[in-house]
């Protein structure tokens, strides 16, 4: 794409000067392409910020691992200590800044006319803004409310304006009317049986499926994409291999694999996101191979090869950006899978023991569902209107990026 | 290349992957620290005997003293001779164990299939045929909500309603009711929604793609102009080139679904399916069974994808053969 568009007057001045004919415009033997290929390709500012985040971030992974003694907290001082996932979710945020909302905000025009096509599908517009509330509130939540605990003294809270029997609770924090107990603010959602309140648990979770979700996302593409473009470019024994990789990763059953790895090493989030994206990414490979060996043989990528670029440039340049399109439909259509698996886990008790979960909440509450409701129903609402919203956004996205979906609607 | 060709080698793939599978477990299970076996020598220890002693015993029983190619060789031989080990908390055969948990799995598992198939492949062809119109949307719809309803969540708010509150399925699966009575059939109509819920919805959104292809065909619109009935286009020209690749989806992607849903759905219906076998064996840390439970819905996707693309090849004669 970028070769099209010449964003510099010369090379534009040269060819459209051929009319006037005049001594003092600029010929095409006169243009300096030297220099246009040094303003192409030298680092631009752009490329030096991002190189320089992930410098930083490199940096970080470094000192938490290789220099600080083992055992103390990442930033001393303030209480921090940054864990393996959490290393992971930074990356993959800072990927999302770097690859995701720069382009978008640098081309406003596309960014336009994707939003107009997009905007056309109204439950994915709510579900957009639902998913944004979940991250925003999800990303905060944690780092300024504890854990929920255990309070056997404030189990069975009713949520707020609700009311139970009052022999439920333990002690009943809100009023008691007319035999009831009624919910209180200090406990907005009400609490489970051992007294944990169920908004921070449900809070804590936002994270949670926020962090599967795009963790496992982002490994998935960074190996669909290096794999499926490979494949295509290059052909031949590459293209074989890889694809004969993928068809036996594809009949793993990754939920087996993990209750295996669960069952021998205990569970816990960092291994089920990073088995989940190092065995997922078989099929977006495959579609991303039949994309990049369309747009293999296009005009511009046997233009791009005959003006001396290499193959990781034709593939950087052109290839990856127009396969782009079906790998974000088609990631955004896994990563409901990913949450649901995350939450099915941690319902049966194989998941992060550490961690509170959607999944965990939904399962203690189970026996106590027809006398504290709010306990499985709660956090279950809040999975399922997760899950919906990803597939109704994966679905938009389709109809708006996708060009072979026009007319049929699928 | 031909046919035959092709599919010898796609054998040979599934069972390269079965291999590796089983390579996977073994090397899972080599490096991992014996937990049975720190039990043991810490008994012993207790007991004032010597823990190391009783260590060789214990490895020089079950062979753990042998160098590593030789264990392998032993493992992959007692796997493929499906010798899958004794289960010590039930005190039976690996194998005998699943045998016996097979025909409950069975039994919700086979109607479900049975009717999320017929109804997901006619409700698909209905949204086709009448795009846009309110059925449709209303499809899509419940398309959309059964691909997203938490199935495990699902199940037990149905069973709340349904058998605490209005008391009209039993509550605890009973296993002495006879297969083919209305006790059964009561206790497995939630297991049975759940399931058909959880499949039914890809093979629904998967059929009305399909069919959409042909609904504007050149062959479908000749059909209609020379005044074939709508029905006959239905079945005729618009479901059988369509059914090559809903033949496929059929067998990989809803065998897929269905192994891990029913291994959320046995747990909370308590019906002692395989799935259940399985979580019993993780919570009880009997090894072998964990294995054998795991391994077998392993083998059962590894199989269905074999059978998936020689359905493909089989069924589609446009199939090309070469590399791809």
């Amino acid at each position: 794409m970028s070769v099209d568009n010449d964003p510099h007057g010369s090379a534009g001045a040269g060819s459209g000067g051929g009319g006037g004919a005049g001594s003092t415009s600029e010929t095409f033997e006169d243009v300096d392409w030297e220099k246009v290929d040094d303003a192409h390709r030298s680092l631009s500012l752009k490329a030096i910020i991002i190189a320089s985040i992930y410098t930083v971030f490199a940096a970080g992974v470094i000192y938490d691992y290789v220099i600080k003694t083992p055992g103390t907290d990442t930033i001393g001082t303030l209480g921090v200590n940054l864990q393996a996932l959490d290393w992971l979710y930074i990356l993959t945020l800072l990927s999302i800044l770097c690859f995701v909302v720069v382009p978008l905000y640098e081309n406003k025009r596309m960014t336009r006319y994707y939003w107009r096509q997009f905007r056309k599908n109204k439950a994915a517009v709510v579900s957009l803004i639902y998913l944004g509330i979940i991250f925003v509130i999800g990303s905060i939540g944690p780092r300024f409310l504890d854990r929920p605990t255990v309070d056997p003294s404030s189990a069975y809270q009713p949520p707020v304006f609700m009311s139970v029997e009052e022999w439920m609770p333990v002690e009943c924090a809100g009023e008691v009317s007319g035999g009831r107990c009624h919910g209180t603010w200090a406990h907005p959602l009400g609490t489970t049986h051992e007294g944990k309140d169920i908004l921070v648990s449900v809070i804590y979770g936002m994270e949670v499926s926020m962090q599967v979700g795009l963790i496992a996302a982002m490994i998935t593409i960074t190996i669909a994409a290096i794999v499926g473009v490979s494949a295509a470019y290059f052909g031949g024994w590459i293209d074989a291999v890889l694809m004969r990789y993928v068809d036996i990763q594809i009949t793993f059953p990754t939920f087996f694999l993990y209750l295996m790895v669960v069952y021998l090493y205990g569970g816990s989030l960092f291994s089920m996101i990073v088995i989940f994206g190092l065995l997922g990414w078989g099929g977006i490979a495959r579609i991303v191979r039949s994309e990049a060996l369309q747009r293999r043989e296009e005009e511009y990528v046997l233009a791009a090869k005959n003006a001396g670029a290499s193959s990781f440039w034709t593939m950087r340049r052109h290839l990856l950006p127009n396969v782009s399109n079906s790998v974000i439909t088609a990631v955004t259509l896994l990563i409901p899978g990913l949450i649901l698996f995350e939450a099915s886990l941690a319902f049966l008790g194989l998941g992060d023991p550490t961690i509170p979960s959607w999944g965990e909440v939904i399962a203690s509450g189970r026996d106590d569902l027809q006398y504290a409701w709010w306990i499985s129903t709660i956090p279950g609402v809040f999975l399922f209107f997760t899950i919906l919203a990803f597939n109704f956004i994966g679905d938009a996205l389709r109809d708006a990026l996708d060009p072979r979906s026009e007319g049929s609607g699928e | 290349m031909s046919m035959t060709t092709y599919i010898l080698r796609r054998v040979a793939w599934a069972v390269v992957a079965s291999l590796i599978v089983l390579t996977l477990t073994f090397m899972l299970l080599y490096f991992t620290p014996d937990t049975q076996l720190a039990e043991l020598q810490f008994q012993a220890a207790q007991a004032g005997d010597d823990p190391s002693e009783i260590g060789e015993a214990y490895e020089s029983y079950y062979g753990y003293d042998q160098p590593i190619h030789v264990q392998y060789v032993d493992f992959m031989g007692n796997m493929l001779s499906l010798d899958w080990g004794w289960s010590e908390t039930r005190a039976q055969p690996v194998t005998t164990a699943i045998a016996d948990a097979i025909p409950y799995s069975m039994m919700y598992g086979v109607p479900s299939v049975i009717i999320s198939t017929v109804l997901g492949i006619a409700i698909g062809l209905y949204s086709a045929t009448n795009q846009y119109t309110r059925s449709d949307y209303a499809a899509t719809f419940f398309a959309f909500f059964g691909l997203s309803i938490p199935d495990f969540w699902f199940a037990i708010i149905l069973l709340v309603i349904f058998g605490v509150m209005l008391g009209w399925v039993p509550i605890l699966f009973d296993t002495s009711v006879a297969i083919f009575s209305l006790e059964n059939a009561q206790q497995l109509i939630l297991p049975i929604i759940v399931l058909t819920l959880s499949s039914i919805a890809s093979l629904m959104r998967y059929s009305r793609a399909e069919a959409l292809e042909y609904v504007e065909a050149e062959f479908v619109k000749t059909a209609k102009a020379k005044g074939v009935e709508g029905r006959r286009i239905l079945t005729r020209h618009i479901f059988r080139p369509a059914s090559v690749p809903l033949a496929t989806i059929l067998v990989g992607d809803l065998l897929g679904i269905i192994l891990v849903s029913s291994y959320l759905i046995e747990v909370v219906y308590g019906i002692p399916g395989l799935g259940m076998l399985s979580f019993r064996a993780i919570i009880n840390q009997d090894t072998p069974l964990v294995m054998g439970t795991v391994l077998l819905p392993a083998f059962l996707t590894i199989i269905g994808n074999l059978a998936q693309d020689v359905a493909y090849t089989v069924l589609d004669p446009r199939i090309d053969y070469g590399d791809s």
